[in-house]
């Protein structure tokens, strides 16, 4: 052990076991999972994602939206308060991020999970309100306002289709509508197709709680 | 006070061992280089952190910007703490322990010549880079270039430069051991050795799986875990656990006898330390033997910390030496920290106890104490100890240092209880679905509340421990001007 070589050689023995197991293996065994064909509309899960949402994950990891939202569903079998607040259907499993660039699993819950959020709030129109001025809708939440991804401008003839119903203190002048930028956009999309709620081999779906 | 020599002079060996002095200005322009940075950035990390604690309390507070976002300003604290402090620190401590045990001055015989002095440049070169890199890397998170991914925020330029600089000063410790005139190894040498190994295969593994060229990401979060897990356990704590091994038996004066605990405690903890993180995902998306890897880690990472403290703290004291020397006080708080960190770790890692706190303070709080606790306390012992031996006379204000140590512990003391206890109320409530979240994170006010005092008084540490070191080397260049006239 007083030998550079003989210490080298058990230090990289020993290392190499935890690194054989969590980072070989899962790169060549997780990192191979293939799509599985959906049996409804014979299309594959997960489901695909639309230009719209992969370009939002960018929006996703700039705002590091991980630091207070996670994207997991926990086993059942370690607690089953996941499912119960109704963050989702079924556990979250390796196959689901399939088609993220990143896997925003996320550490820390200063936010609700994110992982069905596409299920829990379908509506775009709540999403841009929500990220404009989030304690508007959600009294006492923690969650700054992105109010940087929107835009404030003069209503040119009429007012556009896109601008955001807002009230209060929140309204703009008389005259003026705020609409969301391209990157509200995408990052919206991107939070829509958030949803882990349709069986897969190794996660199937339990009657009990049917997806809304 | 009485400082450590090092090493003991009776080592048995070929080569006479070169003296103190020499060895000391081989390394002593980096050395103070990467220390100086380093407490500069924790100086700004601490800033950043008590903005984001005041944050979640008020949530409007600098608001409108998005470049003062929570979500950009969090990883930026995060990541300065990481790389700007503890690693450019642990760098240090790792570059001057290692020429002093090993007798052997940076660049070897021929340090006075050319060789010596293109070496020294190319060292002071990587130190200069690797400031560069993390301050870069700080700056592209907060203009938005972030990549997502926790703890390896800084884009793939800014990371691969990391990479680069560890390696140019890195090499030089793996180099020294192997050059040491000092006969023997001791343990604190092959921590040395583990550590400054294990770095770049644990940082850029991470970075080219997760970052530079991003694998299928249902693979990425195991490997995520590995990260977090080994970069503390496998790189910085092994760097502040050589500082004790190396520093406090000499402190103390008394022989560290229990070598065969000691070689069991260093193969244990490299063994178990890279499994450590896997404990952030359990009940995660991964395969059922990843969580149950994560849940025996977690527990059997009770063994190599009971071992080493066993092993350090046992040693005989004299509380007079303890009570008037700052580098042994921090050393002992540094390994109380660390018992701590493996008790919350195991108990974080049973199955039942997990389901009810991950996700909330409880969890965060271990990663604070682990990277504010046991790997920072050690590392401010090697500062206070190693500055005064480097520059060659006693530079600390012993009233700044005295109030470092004290706000320091308060500080964190205050800001480990109040996230583990936070956590601990936030997880129960979480437990039963009829408690809106809304309503949840209302009663974690008050300990957002007394976090951010908290985070005030680690700031205000932090600031003392910058005027004092920065007081120190500002004197020694005084010093020099007045000698030199």
């Amino acid at each position: 052990m007083h030998r550079l070589p003989t210490l080298l050689s058990g230090i990289f023995l020993v290392f190499l076991a935890s690194w054989l197991g969590l980072v070989a293996y899962p790169a060549l065994q997780l990192g191979r999972l293939t799509p599985v064909a959906d049996a409804d509309n014979g299309g594959t899960l997960p489901p695909v994602y639309g230009g719209q949402a992969i370009a939002g994950q960018r929006i996703y990891a700039m705002e590091g939206c991980i630091s207070c939202h996670s994207q997991q569903v926990r086993q059942t079998s370690i607690t089953s308060s996941d499912v119960e607040r109704g963050w989702g259907v079924r556990p979250s499993v390796a196959r689901d991020y399939l088609r993220d660039s990143t896997a925003f699993l996320g550490s820390r819950r200063l936010g609700q999970d994110l992982s069905n959020i596409g299920v829990r709030r379908p509506d775009a129109k709540w999403h841009f309100v929500h990220l404009y001025h989030p304690s508007a809708v959600c009294d006492g939440s923690l969650m700054p306002c992105f109010s940087d991804l929107f835009l404030v401008r003069k209503i040119q003839g009429q007012r556009s289709d896109e601008a955001l119903d807002l009230t209060g203190a929140d309204a703009p002048k008389e005259g003026y509508e705020v609409i969301p930028t391209v990157e509200a956009k995408n990052l919206v999309a991107y939070l829509l197709s958030l949803r882990h709620d349709y069986p897969l081999p190794e996660a199937p779906i339990k009657k009990t709680g049917p997806a809304k | 006070m009485i400082h450590a020599t090092l090493p003991n002079q009776q080592k048995d060996s070929g080569l006479k061992p070169v003296d103190n002095r020499s060895i000391d200005a081989s390394v002593r322009l980096p050395v103070i280089i990467l220390f100086g940075n380093a407490v500069h950035w924790l100086v700004i990390a601490s800033l950043l952190s008590l903005i984001v604690s005041i944050k979640l309390i008020a949530p409007g507070f600098l608001g409108g910007i998005s470049f003062l976002n929570y979500g950009r300003l969090a990883p930026m604290a995060r990541d300065l703490m990481l790389y700007g402090w503890a690693t450019q620190a642990a760098m240090a401590a790792g570059i001057w322990l290692m020429a002093r045990l090993c007798g052997c001055p940076l660049g070897g015989d021929k340090g006075d010549g050319l060789g010596g002095m293109l070496l020294r440049t190319l060292i002071i070169s990587a130190t200069i880079l690797w400031n560069l890199a993390v301050l870069l890397g700080t700056l592209a998170i907060f203009a938005g270039y972030s990549t997502g991914v926790e703890w390896l925020e800084y884009p793939h330029w800014a990371s691969s430069m990391l990479l680069l600089s560890f390696l140019l000063i890195g090499i030089w410790s793996i180099l020294l051991f192997d050059r040491r005139r000092t006969g023997r190894a001791e343990v604190a040498q092959w921590y040395l050795v583990a550590a400054f190994c294990c770095f770049p295969w644990i940082y850029g593994t991470a970075n080219l799986l997760l970052v530079w060229k991003p694998i299928q990401a249902s693979a990425q979060g195991p490997i995520q875990s590995w990260y977090c897990g080994s970069l503390l356990a496998l790189w910085l704590l092994p760097v502040a656990l050589a500082s004790v091994y190396a520093l406090l038996p000499r402190l103390l004066d008394c022989n560290p006898n229990r070598r065969h605990l000691a070689t069991l405690g260093f193969w244990m903890l490299l063994l178990i330390g890279g499994w450590n993180g896997m404990d952030r995902l359990i009940g995660g998306p991964l395969p059922a033997w990843m969580t149950s890897a994560g849940v025996v880690a977690g527990v059997l990472f009770l063994i190599p910390v009971f071992i080493i403290s066993i092993n350090l703290l046992g040693m005989p004291r004299n509380e007079t030496i303890v009570s008037s020397n700052f580098p042994v006080r921090f050393f002992l708080m540094g390994l109380y920290a660390l018992v701590l960190v493996g008790v919350i770790g195991a108990l974080d890692s049973l199955p039942d106890f997990s389901g009810v706190v991950r996700f909330t303070a409880f969890t965060e709080a271990k990663a604070q104490l682990w990277i504010l606790g046991a790997v920072s306390l050690p590392l401010f012992g090697v500062l206070y100890e190693a500055l005064p031996q480097l520059l060659g006379r006693e530079c600390w204000c012993s009233t700044l240092s005295g109030r470092h140590y004290i706000i320091t512990l308060v500080g964190l003391g205050m800001l480990i209880a109040l996230m583990l206890l936070g956590g601990l109320f936030t997880g129960i409530a979480l437990t039963d679905p009829t408690v809106s979240f809304l309503n949840i994170t209302s009663y974690s006010y008050p300990f957002h509340l007394m976090e951010c005092v908290a985070q005030l008084l680690l700031l205000i540490a932090a600031l003392i421990l910058g005027v004092n070191i920065t007081r120190s080397l500002a004197g020694d260049y005084l010093l020099n001007k007045q000698t030199g006239k």
